[in-house]
């Protein structure tokens, strides 16, 4: 008899990080310490008004009490869905899915490029190479958002001890732009040595750090998201087209490729 | 624990005010059998899962062991490897979901040389749903499953836009399904079931045709044809505009359709349609089905086959009854 991987789980902490962003803590659940950063759970309601599961990225897990934490930002009925449960509250996790982030060698920087709600599987990822002793100075932390409150988080991400570069569209805090553009100086300076790219976030974003990570040459790997009817391979609802021809499935595949994989 | 070893126990309990407590009866009562048979093929249970919805069956097999189910229908299969239509293949809708993944799949060679062969260890019925869009693709694919003996029994999808007759479907005329189903009755030796579209006039006259063709049991429904729009971007959800409509929103469709076709030919029925719980499987079976195919409530709940087998189990004690044949077509009409 195989296991059965979904289980119910309680919302033990719900924090409100503002401007439709929240922080949503669930357990206890088993299979916490299985979890990789870049993966997933997808998660069914008990009473719902959607139909399908909703995918989340792990954001965080503690293998001590096995708990797991997703951020999410309300965009829609699903994330509306999450955000409206309260402490106590049951859901259903199927998981964890889908393909981790691979480690990168020692000698090799970490570049995490995070746009908007595209920072919680970067925010597990930097966790979690600092608890597999990367040196925290040495982890690269690129974060993007349209203003000051998009950036979300910062004390966590600022004690983490990481190099944390915030960007926003206007300026209201950090640098002024893109996220791609320290990205692209710090390849083109060489600033670091032998860069690896770690990027999560809105597709466009994804698109530029893809062609920035072919153009410089530089290894990296894009977390994406699709809607997903299933999460586990069968409903083929999720695909991407690959450069090489052919599709992949985000959620079987994926949802991290490598840079130069996926037709964007 | 033992006979004897129970007596102390038991005397002890004789000089107690206890509740009186029937003894256990030591001949347990019969166990509910779920087996189920379908064109000479024995099925452990009615569960079956739906093409389209588990895939080849290795994916599934990660979260509950496949020899739980009765059977499975394996994704439809043509001759050539289709990719499918580009996303977004899916839409939500609110009690279901609308698809048109477009028939992809890794063409009838590679499912035979490399899918269908995950199945040999497992103890349940393989379905082999095939789909053409000419009758000669039909045939030929059917006929390279011939050789195939994993391959236990094809389910024909005759929803499939017919490029002769300019994309009518197949299953829309009586005819052309006992035409197609006479031709792969030819070149396949074992039962072939028919899967009727629900998108006709008269799907009772539809059945009789595939019963004149030979069929050894008649599956309905497939999917109703549907189509959603996003108000703002003014786009249909699906790249193909329309698509499939499935889930708990068809589940009365599909009942009343299955009963009408239960009640027009002497072949088995099997139920497919929003099935999303044994509640709802007893509803199919009920209404004439032999088996139920779960589809795509496996998305919510994968391992919804497991529960409805418990959950059948209990209902049959409940009303006691020993085998869960004994309610086929048992509905009392009005």
């Amino acid at each position: 008899m195989k296991p059965i991987i979904s289980a119910d789980v309680d919302l033990l902490k719900r924090r409100d990080l503002k401007n439709g962003y929240f922080s949503l803590t669930f357990g206890p659940f088993a299979r916490a310490k299985q979890c990789r950063p870049g993966q997933f759970v997808h998660i069914g309601f008990k009473q719902s008004s959607v139909f399908y599961r909703r995918a989340f990225s792990i954001a965080n897990t503690n293998a001590d009490d096995k708990s797991l934490e997703i951020i999410l930002k309300v965009v829609g009925r699903g994330s509306k869905q999450m955000a409206d449960l309260r402490i106590g509250d049951s859901v259903n996790f199927l998981g964890p899915l889908g393909k981790p982030f691979t480690l990168p060698n020692k000698k090799q920087t970490p570049i995490l490029v995070a746009g908007g709600v595209g920072y919680p599987p970067l925010f597990y990822w930097a966790n979690h190479l600092i608890a597999r002793g990367w040196d925290p100075k040495r982890i690269v932390f690129l974060y993007g958002g349209q203003s000051s409150p998009d950036i979300v988080d910062r004390a966590r991400i600022k004690r983490m001890g990481v190099k944390f570069i915030p960007v926003t569209d206007d300026g209201s805090f950090g640098e002024r732009g893109r996220v791609t553009s320290p990205l692209v100086r710090a390849l083109a300076e060489n600033t670091y040595e032998s860069p690896m790219i770690y990027s999560c976030g809105p597709e466009a974003m994804l698109k530029a750090v893809d062609q920035i990570g072919t153009e410089f040459e530089t290894p990296g790997e894009l977390a994406m998201e699709a809607p997903m009817p299933c999460g586990f391979g069968i409903c083929l609802g999720c695909i991407v087209p690959l450069r090489a021809g052919g599709t992949a499935r985000v959620c079987q595949e994926g949802p991290t490729f490598s840079i130069g994989t996926v037709k964007l | 624990m033992s006979k004897a070893n129970n007596k102390p126990d038991m005397l002890a309990q004789k000089h107690m005010i206890t509740k009186s407590k029937k003894p256990k009866s030591k001949t347990p009562k019969t166990k509910p059998d779920l087996s189920v048979e379908i064109a000479g093929y024995r099925f452990k249970n009615p569960i079956w899962t739906a093409s389209g919805t588990c895939g080849y069956g290795e994916e599934l097999d990660t979260i509950f062991d496949l020899n739980r189910l009765g059977g499975i229908v394996t994704k439809s299969i043509t001759r050539q490897p289709r990719p499918g239509h580009p996303t977004p293949r899916c839409a939500e809708e609110s009690s279901g979901m609308l698809n048109a993944i477009g028939l992809a799949n890794v063409g009838v060679e590679k499912y035979v040389a490399e899918k269908l062969r995950f199945l040999d260890e497992y103890d349940i019925g393989v379905v082999v749903n095939v789909a053409g869009f000419g009758f000669d693709e039909y045939v030929e694919v059917c006929a390279m499953l011939a050789d195939c003996p994993r391959a236990d029994m094809i389910e024909l999808n005759i929803s499939c836009p017919n490029v002769s007759t300019g994309g009518i479907e197949f299953g829309a005329s009586a005819s052309d399904v006992e035409r197609i189903v006479k031709a792969v009755k030819k070149v396949f030796p074992r039962p072939i079931i028919p899967k009727l579209s629900p998108n006709v006039t008269n799907i009772a006259g539809i059945a009789k045709g595939a019963e004149a063709g030979g069929a050894d049991a008649i599956s309905l429904i497939n999917t109703l044809i549907g189509m959603s729009v996003d108000i703002y971007t003014r786009r249909p959800g699906l790249t193909n505009n329309r698509g499939g409509l499935s889930g708990p929103a068809i589940k009365p469709i599909a009942l009343s359709m299955v009963n009408r076709v239960y009640d027009v030919v002497d072949v088995p029925v099997i139920g497919i349609g929003g099935a999303s719980s044994a509640e709802d499987v007893i509803q199919f079976m009920l209404c004439g089905a032999s088996a139920v195919q779960l589809g795509t409530a496996l998305f919510i709940q994968p391992d919804l086959p497991i529960t409805v087998e418990r959950d059948l189990k209990k209902y049959l004690t409940s009303q006691g009854l020993t085998s869960i044949t004994e309610i086929i077509g048992k509905i009392e009409k009005y």
